[in-house]
């Protein structure tokens, strides 16, 4: 068998991509050099983008005469600061809002994280009978409205007395879903398959393969995937909801909610304080984000053997 | 099959396990109950009466609001997702350039998509306003702004304006893809003497091309699908002009309890995305370039 | 990818966990830990509200105070974010497992009329609860079919606020629950700078067009429990509402509204001293506390008779619920006077009670930062209609909010509009 061979050996190097166009000490070649335009593009699409972002921070400033009578305005006027305390001086827990929100989106990113670069693999790269029948449902699963089999799912959930527990904001997560599989599929297949095929000579099992190559080179990918998971579960407030009762286990995101919710329909909320708290909610994956990008982007990725690490 | 056949087809279904576990234990159970549901008249409290294919056919033969809220879907799909990828395609090139702060750039073309939807919505009340600040920047080109979430022709595109808004998000992986293109292909083609656009259609988009056409994909089922924004931001009106399919449904399956119904119209739903899809699928041997070919 | 199929074999299969999933759906009420132990009325209870903050402050106080005074009842407040109520209730219920105590509101019939909520007319007799005596004319305002399903417990009649500085300056007395359309319609002209200040901030919302629906002796639901909307006092309500912007000019466009900023409505045109009289609920007051404008409130002027909606919520025992005399039992505590007055203490609402309505801690609360004349609300509680609490509410609601788009417009009568609405309410509303 194929395993008698040295597993160690590392994959030919000159066969991965180099994947830094225009990085560091290279010549910057021509297609990625930035003109005076580029940058007066950039410029004009980030302002446009962020105009309404100043809004909200004019917002999260104002008053709360101003808020009652609606009269903002798009760059700040007033600037009360105490705004920003004030969220933290009610009757809600925010403090413990913001823990459980670490609590449950790191359940969830690991989780996702663990398993979807597996199972995109598989789908990309390995033979089997059935794969495209499965890859249909994967994709299908995708087309069913997650609003429509929420009561089944919440007494699916019941059954397991996973109810007012963060169980079901964070196990599903370790058995992947279609999205990133769809995703971490479509990465692999732009990869040449020359690499598995020299790792298979090698004598890398599958598994090997998908450890010490894949893997690697996957990162990006699989950095993206923690981002997008980050970011929709720290923002979800449909599942916590649903699934939460005890205020002492609720995220952020449904603490937005509550500031946002009036006891009469027409009442309109207190919109600085609205304000507050969405920018508090931003903040955090603004700064992942910003920092994640070293690895979304920047990182080294040429090495195959760079997975023993 | 041959044994090292064999293997690899343990293998694929040993790595797809976590997957197909969540799917059995998480999802189907749900899914075949909303296809039961969808053939009952089902109030989410008492015990479903069956009624065979009612709700089926009084959505497609008796509903006015159904085929405006298909239409109106339709033509927020047809409109966001060619828009999105576009942009999304233009703004990742622009940022894949070695630009000063691309950090920041690239931060701030992708803030849009991580503010809260409450506070984007109030926002864009405020943008959208018949004398507000984009009325006054058409006023400027001398075009004279409509109301835009007040008149019925008017409230899909402010709904397409609020995608566009948030197409950075689509960014992300396209950098991220863009990264792993081979650097000697743009060598080689500046040796020819490409110019940058030509490098750009002749390289960067073939090269890119599985994960445009996972935006494709994505962007598809997630516009047939468009719900928050609606909801909160013209909660279907005026008249049902904004109205689509999911909004419709949720107001189906929570405000008016007629889950049974709200089942059936997410299956039509289904079936519409389905076909779709493949059809993406279908054109895709065409234009999608794999190393490897996926099948 | 080729087109395969799932098998017939696979479909089987999902055949049978949909017969799982419905039978789970429907029988159990299974997990309840710690509920009705020995003692007849010792209960662990979880009672569900919405709002914010401050609801779920006051509603705190009111069971810190009932515990203090029943120590043998446990109440657990769940408060859920008014948006996502409904939802999750449905849910919960859906499960198997409602709320023992829930706030209802305009659409209890939803909850009554699918036997998810018990009728109380004997657990509150056999608890010496004389809902009349303690509500006044809302004491039965969430029944079904003859049955009361809900105990009031906050109730407030819409009221006029109007701009003191501005009807000084005019010098129009006041406005008085005697005012007829015509003395109000001539106040709104006097009151009204074209494109700069408005007489009026209008009554597009249901709340405020149906008082003059029901003012003008039409009704939305009759009284064989059909719908009624196309009827001339109907639409001769609708109409005048109607002509105050596109005739009158005495009420902002929705246009004009737009421009004002996000979500403004009457409430923040008032605050900002736009428009002169608004007719809202009592959640204005606390807004208009700290606002720079001066102002008073009113009752509600008049038509052919005396009419205005009331704003408020009861509280509902589930189907679920364990132990329904001991949940009643908190009830009947937390619309007692004792209990009530931490509504007003704390500016949430209007206490039900109408004892607490009278006393001093509502007249003169001591949030209160000028004298407001708390009266009004005592005052209006008689011209309170029956407001019409169908099962099919929110889908009534939806075919107004449809059907009078263009009405608000300005792009079609009251007649025509109306017209078309009754046809959609007949197949919406079933008389029962």
């Amino acid at each position: 068998m194929a395993t008698i061979l040295s597993a160690a050996a590392p994959p030919q190097r000159d066969q991965q991509p180099e994947s830094e166009p225009g990085r560091s000490r290279e010549r910057v070649l021509g297609v990625f050099r930035a003109t005076p335009f580029t940058y007066a593009t950039l410029i004009v699409v980030s302002a446009v983008l962020c105009v309404p972002l100043v809004f909200v921070v004019s917002i999260a400033l104002a008053s709360d005469q101003t808020v009652n009578a609606n009269t903002f305005t798009i760059f700040p006027r007033e600037f009360h600061w105490e705004n920003f305390t004030r969220v933290f001086g009610t009757d809600l827990p925010m403090q413990r809002f913001l823990l459980n929100s670490v609590i449950i989106s790191t359940g969830a990113v690991i989780g996702q994280v663990l398993s979807s670069g597996l199972v995109g693999y598989a789908f990309a790269r390995l033979r089997a009978p059935g794969k495209n029948t499965l890859f249909i449902v994967v994709l299908a699963t995708m087309m069913i409205p997650a609003q429509i089999t929420m009561i089944p799912q919440f007494i699916l959930f019941k059954e397991l007395g996973w109810v007012n527990t963060y169980l079901p904001l964070i196990v599903p997560n370790f058995f992947s879903n279609a999205f990133n599989v769809f995703l971490v599929r479509q990465f692999v297949s732009r990869l040449p398959s020359e690499i598995d095929e020299a790792a298979m000579v090698d004598g890398l099992g599958f598994f090997g393969i998908y450890r010490r190559i894949m893997l690697p080179m996957l990162s990006p990918v699989l950095i993206a995937i923690g981002i997008f998971t980050l970011t929709a579960t720290w923002g979800d407030f449909m599942g916590p909801l649903i699934y939460l009762n005890d205020e002492t286990k609720m995220p952020l995101a449904l603490g937005v909610q509550y500031i946002t919710s009036t006891s009469a329909a027409l009442q309109a909320p207190p919109w600085n304080l609205v304000m507050v708290g969405s920018i508090l909610l931003t903040l955090p994956m603004i700064l992942v984000y910003y920092l994640g990008q070293r690895y979304l982007y920047e990182m080294d990725i040429s090495g195959g053997s760079a997975g023993v690490k | 099959m041959s044994r090292l056949r064999r293997r690899e087809a343990m293998w694929f279904y040993l790595f797809a396990s976590p997957w197909i576990i969540g799917f059995v234990v998480f999802l189907l159970g749900p899914m075949v109950a909303s296809i039961y549901f969808s053939l009952t008249d089902w109030d989410s409290f008492t015990p479903p009466k069956f009624v065979g294919l009612e709700n089926y056919t009084r959505l497609l033969t008796e509903d006015p609001v159904f085929w405006k809220a298909l239409w109106n879907t339709f033509y927020y799909a047809a409109i966001s997702v060619p828009l999105g990828l576009g942009i999304g395609l233009w703004l990742a090139n622009l940022l894949n350039k070695q630009v000063r702060v691309r950090k920041v750039f690239r931060t701030l073309i992708y803030l849009p998509t991580l503010v809260p939807l409450v506070a984007t919505a109030m926002i864009f009340k405020m943008v959208l306003a018949p004398s507000g600040p984009l009325n006054d920047v058409l006023g400027v080109a001398g075009i004279p702004g409509p109301s835009w979430l007040l008149e019925a022709i008017w409230v899909k595109p402010a709904l397409v304006l609020l995608s566009v808004w948030g197409a950075g998000g689509a960014t992300v992986l396209l950098l991220a893809a863009m990264k792993g293109i081979p650097r000697e292909l743009y060598e080689a083609a500046e040796v020819d003497g490409a110019g940058s656009v030509r490098q750009f259609w002749s390289i960067t988009v073939p090269q890119l091309t599985p994960i445009i056409f996972f935006n494709l994909i994505m962007g598809l089922i997630g516009a047939f699908q468009v719900f928050s924004q609606v909801y909160i931001l013209t909660k279907g009106g005026p008249n049902n002009a904004s109205q689509m399919m999911v909004p419709m449904l949720f107001d189906e399956a929570f405000s008016f309890y007629h889950m049974g119904y709200a089942s059936a119209l997410s299956w039509l739903l289904f079936a519409v995305i389905l076909v779709f899809t493949l059809l993406a699928f279908r054109t895709a041997r065409r234009w999608v370039f794999y190393e490897t070919e996926v099948n | 990818m080729d087109g395969t199929q799932l098998s017939r074999r696979g479909f089987l299969g999902m055949g049978l966990a949909a017969g799982v999933i419905t039978l789970t759906a429907c029988g159990s009420d299974s997990d309840d830990k710690g509920s009705s132990s020995g003692n007849a009325t010792a209960a662990s209870l979880v009672m569900t509200v919405w709002g914010g903050e401050n609801d779920k402050t006051t509603y705190q106080k009111r069971i810190d105070l009932l515990v203090k005074k029943f120590p043998e009842l446990k109440v657990t407040l769940q408060l859920i974010p008014s948006d996502g109520y409904a939802q999750k209730v449905q849910t919960m219920i859906a499960g198997g497992k409602g709320p023992d105590i829930m706030q209802v509101a305009e659409s209890v019939n939803v909850y009554s009329s699918k036997n998810q909520i018990q009728p109380l007319d004997e657990l509150a007799s056999k608890a010496g609860l004389d809902l009349e005596k303690r509500f006044g004319s809302i004491g039965k305002l969430y029944s079904y079919q003859d049955k009361v399903y809900a105990i009031p417990d906050r109730s407030g009649a819409m009221i006029v606020f109007y701009n003191k500085a501005l009807f000084e300056a005019k010098g129009i007395k006041p406005p008085t629950a005697d005012w007829t359309w015509d003395d109000a319609l001539s106040a709104f002209k006097e009151l009204t700078v074209p494109g700069k200040q408005w007489g009026y901030a209008g009554s597009g919302w249901w709340a405020q067009w149906w008082s003059f629906v029901y003012q003008n002796g039409g009704k939305i639901i009759d009284d064989s429990g059909r719908p009624a909307v196309a009827t001339d006092e109907v639409i001769e309500a609708l109409q005048w509402s109607g002509d105050l912007i596109f005739k009158h000019g005495v009420v902002p466009t929705q246009k004009q509204y737009a421009d004002m900023g996000a979500d403004v409505g009457g409430d923040q045109a008032f605050a900002n001293g736009k428009v002169a009289v608004n007719t809202t609920g009592f959640w204005g007051i606390s807004g208009l506390t700290k606002s720079a404008i001066d102002w008073d409130i009113a009752p509600l002027w008049r038509g052919k008779e005396q009419a205005v909606t009331a704003f408020g919520s009861g509280l509902a025992i589930s189907r679920t619920a364990k132990n329904p005399e001991a949940a009643l039992k908190a009830i009947d505590f937390l619309t007692s006077p004792e209990a009530q007055q931490q509504i007003i203490a704390t500016g949430q609402d209007v206490p039900a009670n109408i004892e607490v309505q009278k006393s001093d801690a509502f007249l003169k609360p001591a949030w209160m930062t000028k004298p407001v004349n708390m009266n009004v609300f005592g005052e209006s509680s008689d011209f309170v209609y029956r407001a019409p609490f169908i099962p099919t509410w929110n889908e009534m609601q939806k075919a107004f909010e449809d059907g009078l788009a263009d009405f608000w417009l300005g792009k079609q009568d009251a007649r025509t509009a109306l017209t078309a609405i009754q046809k959609r309410l007949e197949s919406i509303v079933k008389p029962g």
